[in-house]
């Protein structure tokens, strides 16, 4: 789980075609967020990538029709909650304040 | 809803600024290098040379990890992966009925499909009628293969050359393999055929 080398790739040259093949790999901004998020998460070593996974296959069994990126988002709440880093509850406070912004607040 | 669901992603990532265990700058370049670096050219590639070079076909097949290596993929999801190979008689195809492992390194993100409940269960159950439906009719004498990932294996199909190419580089031929072919739930196109 190094590093990948490479990050800083010129992006416009023949590295492109994985759109070729018509990859549509996250349907929502927030989906392809917190999948950066997870994955910062892991690289530091704040998560653990087996232990994540492990929640989130428990999240998908538990709720077969709920969104996959919502399984995932439920499966890393878990995760941050069991080892302390972020608590549920400090969550939902920030959540409800987020939620409880007034119209055109973007930053 | 997909607001609350995003507006919880923000409520969560502010939070892990604040306490500084996240940099938004480095979520940014992970995104970024998911988005733009790895996905299924680099497995086209590895494809291209298993069909081009016979020792190195043998070597992917016995220990795909080391093999893709050699190209400098790598990374995570990339540990215990498995290269199954198409003949006349066999078809292989992959599917995760736990959750997504997928082989990032050679394949990218695995798309939405493949996450979804109906493939899970029904490429296993019914892998010649969902290959149908998604646009890959067998012949009945092809024995079809379903591959379950795991934590211990990510599989990666290696397609049959397709005929008419024997002239082609192996960057010409990297071109022909899809994303889904690599899944094994589609053909690699004959050069000039067109999708569809």
């Amino acid at each position: 789980m190094a590093e990948a080398p490479g990050i800083d790739v010129d992006l416009s040259g023949p590295v492109s075609p994985p759109r070729d093949n018509g990859q549509v790999v996250f349907d929502a901004p927030w989906e392809r967020r917190l999948f950066g998020l997870t994955l910062a998460l892991c690289r530091s070593g704040v998560c653990d990538w087996e232990t994540f996974r492990q929640s989130l296959i428990r999240h998908i069994a538990d709720d077969a029709v709920r969104p996959y990126w919502r399984s995932w988002a439920a499966a890393l709440e878990d995760v941050l909650a069991g080892s302390s880093v972020i608590t549920h509850s400090e969550l939902d406070a920030r959540h409800l304040e987020m939620l409880n912004r007034p119209p055109g607040h973007d930053h | 809803m997909t607001d609350a669901a995003a507006q919880r992603v923000e409520a969560l990532e502010s939070l892990l600024v604040e306490k500084g265990i996240v940099d938004p700058a480095v979520v940014d370049k992970i995104i970024e290098h998911f988005e733009a670096d790895v996905g299924p050219l680099n497995g086209a590639k590895v494809i291209a040379r298993a069909w081009t070079d016979p020792a190195y076909r043998k070597r992917l097949l016995a220990d795909a990890t080391k093999a893709i290596a050699e190209f400098g993929f790598g990374g995570p999801e990339g540990q215990l992966i498995v290269a199954v190979e198409n003949t006349p008689s066999v078809h292989n195809v992959v599917v995760c009925t736990l959750c997504s492992c997928y082989p990032w390194p050679v394949l990218g993100l695995p798309p939405s499909w493949y996450k979804s409940p109906e493939y899970r269960s029904r490429m296993v159950a019914r892998p010649r009628t969902v290959l149908a439906e998604m646009g890959l009719e067998l012949a009945d004498d092809v024995r079809i293969r379903v591959w379950d990932s795991s934590a211990d294996a990510r599989y990666l199909v290696v397609p049959e050359r397709p005929p008419g190419t024997d002239g082609l580089d192996e960057t010409d031929l990297a071109r022909l393999v899809s994303r889904d072919a690599m899944i094994g739930v589609a053909r690699v196109r004959s050069p000039g055929e067109t999708d569809g």
